[in-house]
């Protein structure tokens, strides 16, 4: 390259140049997409002819099953609320390059908050509805304190304080479940219902409730969060090199453990959805894992807040596939979960390697 | 039982030998992880390999009766698993987390299905006569006074793991191999520019992973336990990274943690007898960890600090002297 | 090698029919400005990448180089300019490494060190076979991956860049290293943008430009004035154009300052030094002798041990980056990627991380994203910052681009105090004239300028004064460093030479001290 100032003529060059590459590799980028998900449901059909009796029954109500009624999309909107909700949780804290996997027990707190404002606390009508959600966001963006913390001043691995706080979170749970809000005559491990003040407004005839607007509010909070706020700033480039952060003049610690603790508030408010939307009672058990198929969802959006609804979209049709799929075709919960590995090993393949090559383009000679 | 009834059973021999037991199917993954995390490969997968490893094991004991074939199919299975995951990673260059969540789902998936396809029960294989790896009475060490009923009558997975422990200090730290995977953890470029093929490595280290996890699930299912029960590893997998890093990467290190995690494990079982809501006591572990990261990154700064301050006290005394 | 050509995946034209011709026996080097292809070429010969057309014929017989391995079979051996070595590990396990004497699968430590000991007793190059290389010199470690090719047995030796991170005595010392090597038969491969290096130790010169080669000549044929107008392709001037300083009052004042580092190393014994506004001053020194750690304490990014900083008179150490900023410094670091830019960030991000916090960028809660762009678009276009526009990751720049980016955002906050640390390192000859001009102008508007260089030609050229430190301590301050050569301020910072304490008082101490 040559250092002197280039002519205009040549730099709008350069520019249209860039701008055309741009464009092409959006498109093959686009069109790799498309063959991987065909690629994807193929191998899903395979296994399901191998394992069912009528596969193409059970394969169409795999692909149509969650728009084939309205209370079906209803639960598959339900469905994606939840993952939506974690999947903004994860793209918070991965953004920032803390790979806190805390969303789980932060869900766990965030259910009990509510469950326990909705069962205990009388509120009239809409503010029983509002404690309940800003305590399950309150609890848990302070659990997100807890690993930033002890990251921050004690340079405590996060990957490990955050494994072992979701347990506890889990047993503290299943405790005060279990001995406190259990009434004693209960068959199942479950509370009683919360009080109708405290339980979510659904939409006539299906089971998409209020948090599914909640949800998408969320979306944009964080977009404009990461995107229009200085905070937002700080936490980007935290994440994408925390040493310029800090040279830059960036408190880079504040913003470590502040990441943690705001990524509390979308994943406590999945806890509530599921609390005062989806069981309307807390029931033991309540997520089994989900905050890791939030991982699958911010992962496949890239960590980008207005891409995280269209995948736990796409992932939660799946996920409500499988089980019709099962009720209907009686293929397993487990064949479910064989496919559905099966087509994150290879969109999850396909992605990596688009933003790898545009990664690449940059390269210095 | 009182509270002194379960501190003298702490101080028993039985829960010595329990904590080893306990703290078996944790250390062999957590040697697992170790060698991928030093190539540069963190292994999420743990979890899955250790489930398909403990299933394979108990359906290959009872289909021909033969706890060594058994043993050497839930080697296989998980060779074939980590196999998947590095073919996801390092050939179709899936993103590691994700590839390692997804060999999970599939492990978790298919060992249920092949379970409900052997037996028709999706919860158990209580209907299979599996058999167990031998328990061991090491002649010497059973006649030592103390140590002797600790030390023998183990299962021969809980001697194979401790050994491990050895047996992969020698690979990482002597053997070419183990130079070859250290080096292409720490520096992937200087170890290709060296000749060494990278991603093989990987492969490798990915494999030798699934072995030992593999290892680990087989305890679980034919010496731990005597069955295989859907999801029965329980996050052992996860633990066992966790006892990686604890363990400040290091063989050694890792065994430390994973006794650690062993202990208080073992602990929550006996304070159970003390009527204590058994979720108290499930929490203790997972405590302590937390606990110990805490201490270890303060003394981690202390040192420093003292180095520093020694180190600047003594420049004041030599400027002073001089 | 004829008619190598290399087009990348993204259309980038690395090499364009590239014939280079190397004979036995020879230093042969390889100049031209960064971007100019040299090491892509190298990579190819090394086997790293593939070229599109071409071919390389090897002692007369045509060869393909699939990977490195190849090449090493074929005993070509490649020191990459960014060290390509293992820190845990120690100099003989590096120098071993691919290559372990071994005794079923057991690596022999003992024999790697006996080969270490012997292959840097035959060639002149002393290391330490135990140390682990994360402890030891830059220097060092170039002779670890010297000695690293000699043991897979290269006759061949690419030297890429060898001398940047050197000083004038470990340069000669690795030039007489080179002719070692020669004259027991082994060919030197020497790439480089310094012509008065290459014209030092080279046999025959190759010059490419654009991904192209300009011609060969003959070392003794060639001039610095010749080399430079092939390689830029028009005259340059390489001296650099600056009008006496008009100093003013001290803007820094450094007094007894000490500092032991986290590992216990006292990299700091006892430095004071002035800087006043309207002066440019320079420090000279082998890098790892306590400039890193002074310039760390003088940005906020480490805490003092002992002594003060002031600032407008105003003490400094020991408070945060940012506020060390918000009174008036700039910090162009010597890492450039690791503190100076965070690559997959937008130009945009990259410019603002100094002022996001503040308005007119920030208005309430929220980033005024017009504000953002708006100045980030000015700057490019003020530093000539060559990107197609502002959202472009800084990642996709080339290293002259990057700088300017580091640049503008530094000198765009009117410092009082602008700290340049390694300021032209990596970046070619046209984007360092740059960098040059732009210091001489901010000194000139009244700025005082820190200058930390390893490259004793530019802080020479640059200091208005210049003290040059060693071994944690400033051993010389020069009021007029014109008179000086670069011989003469290389015995200080070896440590051979020191001026009596009296040359090297920095005016009165302005406060009582600390005790």
């Amino acid at each position: 390259m040559t250092v002197e100032a280039a002519s205009p003529a040549a730099r709008a060059l350069d520019r249209a140049q860039i701008l055309r590459q741009r464009r092409r590799q959006a498109l093959s980028q686009a069109a790799r997409t498309v063959v991987t998900v065909a690629v994807a449901l193929a191998v899903g059909f395979a296994i399901t002819v191998a394992v069912s009796d009528r596969p193409a029954l059970a394969f169409r109500a795999l692909l149509t099953g969650p728009v084939s009624s309205l209370s079906r999309v209803g639960t598959w909107i339900e469905d994606a609320t939840t993952l939506t909700l974690l999947g903004l949780a994860i793209a918070v804290v991965f953004r920032a390059r803390q790979f806190s996997l805390l969303a789980e027990g932060q869900l766990y707190l965030g259910a009990l908050a509510a469950g326990i404002v909705g069962l205990h606390l009388p509120l009239p009508g809409g503010l029983h509805l509002t404690a309940g959600l800003a305590a399950a966001a309150l609890a848990g963006f302070a659990f997100g304190l807890v690993p930033g913390a002890l990251k921050a001043i004690y340079n405590a691995n996060e990957i490990v304080s955050t494994l072992m706080l979701n347990v506890v979170a889990v047993r503290l749970y299943d405790l005060l479940l279990t001995y406190w809000l259990k009434p004693p005559t209960a068959g199942y491990t479950w509370s009683d219902p919360l009080l109708p003040s405290a339980i979510l407004p659904r939409l006539a005839g299906t089971r998409i409730n209020a948090a599914a607007a909640l949800a998408l509010a969320m979306v944009a909070a964080v977009w404009v969060l990461l995107y229009r706020t200085p905070w937002g700033y700080e936490l980007r480039m935290v994440g994408a090199n925390p040493h310029f952060a800090r040279y830059g003049g960036i408190p880079t610690r504040r913003v470590i453990v502040l990441s943690m603790a705001l990524s509390g508030i979308p994943a406590g408010l999945a806890g509530a959805h599921l609390v005062m939307g989806v069981h309307q009672r807390l029931i033991l058990n309540i997520s089994l894992g989900l905050a890791f198929e939030g991982i699958v969802v911010a992962l496949m959006a890239g960590n980008h807040p207005l891409l995280v609804p269209v995948t736990a979209l796409a992932y939660s049709y799946l996920r409500i596939g499988g089980d019709i799929m099962e009720r209907t075709a009686a293929v397993g919960s487990d064949i479910v979960r064989i496919i559905q590995a099966t087509i994150i090993l290879l969109i999850t393949a396909q992605l990596t390697r688009v933003r790898r090559v545009r990664r690449d383009t940059g390269d210095d000679r | 039982m009182t509270i002194g009834d379960v501190l003298a059973s702490i101080a028993s021999v039985t829960f010595v030998a329990g904590v080893l037991r306990v703290a078996t199917p944790i250390l062999l993954p957590a040697l697992g992880g170790l060698i991928s995390d030093l190539a540069g490969v963190i292994n999420i997968a743990l979890e899955g390999t250790m489930l398909a490893a403990a299933f394979t094991g108990v359906a290959v004991s009872a289909l021909t009766q033969n706890a060594w074939a058994g043993l050497a199919g839930a080697l296989a299975v998980s060779a074939l698993v980590s196999l998947i995951l590095g073919f996801a990673h390092l050939h179709l260059r899936a993103d590691l987390i994700l590839a390692g969540i997804a060999v999970n789902f599939l492990a978790s998936g298919g060992t249920v299905f092949a379970l409900y396809s052997l037996t028709g029960d999706k919860g158990t294989s209580s209907r299979l006569a599996s058999l167990t790896m031998p328990y061991v009475h090491v002649p010497v060490l059973r006649d030592l006074p103390v140590l002797g009923p600790v030390l023998s009558g183990q299962n021969l997975l809980v001697y194979v793991a401790f050994a491990m422990v050895a047996v992969v200090w020698v690979f990482l730290y002597r053997t070419v191999a183990g130079t070859h995977l250290r080096a292409v953890g720490s520096n992937p470029d200087a170890a290709a520019t060296a000749g060494i093929d990278v991603r093989r490595t990987r492969y490798l280290a990915l494999v030798y992973s699934g072995l030992l996890a593999g290892l680990g699930g087989a305890h679980m299912s034919m010496g731990y336990l005597q069955l295989f029960q859907r999801d029965m590893t329980a996050g052992r997998g996860f633990i066992a990274l966790a006892a990686v890093f604890l363990g400040g990467r290091h063989p050694v290190g890792t065994l430390l943690a994973a006794l650690l995690f062993g202990a208080a494990d073992a602990l929550a079982t006996q304070l159970g007898s003390l009527r204590i809501p058994p979720q108290y006591v499930q929490m203790i572990p997972y405590l302590v960890t937390v606990a110990a990261l805490v201490v270890y990154g303060a003394a981690r700064q202390r040192a420093a600090g003292r180095r520093q301050r020694a180190m600047a006290n003594r420049l004041v005394r030599t400027e002073a002297g001089g | 090698m004829r008619g190598i050509t290399k087009v990348y995946p993204n259309g980038v034209v690395a090499n364009d029919r590239v014939t280079l011709t190397v004979e036995a026996g020879e230093v042969h080097g390889l100049v031209g400005e960064n971007g100019a292809g040299k090491t892509t070429l190298m990579k190819i010969l090394y086997g790293m990448e593939q070229p599109t057309a071409g071919r390389i014929h090897l002692r007369g017989k045509p060869v393909a180089i699939r990977t490195p391995h190849v090449a090493i079979g074929l005993g070509i051996g490649m020191v990459h300019q960014n060290f390509m070595l293992v820190p845990e590990f120690t100099v003989a396990d590096n120098v071993v490494l691919g290559y372990e004497p071994a005794r079923r699968g057991f690596v022999d430590r003992a024999r790697a060190v006996e080969v270490t000991r012997d292959l840097s007793r035959r060639y002149g190059l002393a290391v330490e076979p135990l140390a682990r290389v994360d402890t030891v010199p830059v220097g060092v470690r170039q002779r670890v991956e010297i000695l690293k090719t000699l043991y897979r047995g290269a006759e061949i030796l690419i030297l890429d860049e060898p001398t940047a991170v050197l000083t004038p005595q470990e340069t000669a010392d690795l030039f007489r290293a080179i002719r070692t090597l020669v004259d027991q038969g082994k060919t030197v491969i020497f790439i480089t943008h310094k012509l008065r290096e290459v014209l030092a130790v080279a046999d025959r010169i190759t010059v490419m430009r654009d991904g192209r080669v300009v011609g060969a000549v003959p070392a003794r044929d060639a001039t610095e004035e010749t080399l430079a107008q092939m390689m830029v392709g028009r005259k340059v001037v390489l001296t650099v154009d600056r009008p006496p300083a008009r100093p003013g009052p001290p803007i820094l004042q450094v007094r007894d300052l000490t500092c032991v580092t986290e590992a216990g190393h006292r990299a700091l014994r006892g430095v004071s030094f002035d800087v006043r506004a309207g002066e440019i001053f320079g420090i000279a020194g082998v890098e790892g002798n306590g400039q890193t750690e002074l310039v760390e304490i003088l940005t906020g990014l480490r805490p003092a041990t002992s002594g003060q900083v002031l600032l407008n008179g105003a003490p400094l150490s020991n408070r945060s980056p940012r506020e060390v900023r918000r009174r008036g410094t700039g910090h162009i670091p010597e890492d450039r990627l690791r503190n100076g830019v965070a690559l997959e960030a937008s130009i945009a991000d990259n410019l603002i991380v100094d002022r996001y916090f503040a308005p007119p960028y920030a208005r309430g809660p929220l980033l005024d994203q017009g504000v953002v762009r708006r100045t980030a678009e000015e700057l490019i276009a003020t530093f000539d910052i060559r990107a197609p526009d502002d959202q472009v990751p800084v990642g996709a720049l080339s290293g002259g681009n990057m700088q300017k980016v580091v640049l503008a955002r530094e000198l765009s906050s009117r410092p009082r105090l602008l700290v340049a640390a390694q300021p032209t390192r990596g970046i070619d000859i046209g984007a360092t004239e740059f960098v040059h001009r732009l210091l001489v102008r901010q000194r000139d508007a009244g700025t005082a300028v820190l200058l930390v260089s390893a490259d004793l030609t530019e802080v020479m050229a640059l200091s208005d004064r210049l003290a040059v430190m060693h071994a944690g301590e400033i051993v010389a301050v020069f009021d007029d460093p014109r008179v000086l050569t670069e011989d003469e301020v290389g015995l200080y910072m070896v440590g051979v030479k020191r001026a009596r304490p009296a040359d090297r008082a920095s005016g009165p101490v302005p406060q009582e001290r600390q005790p």
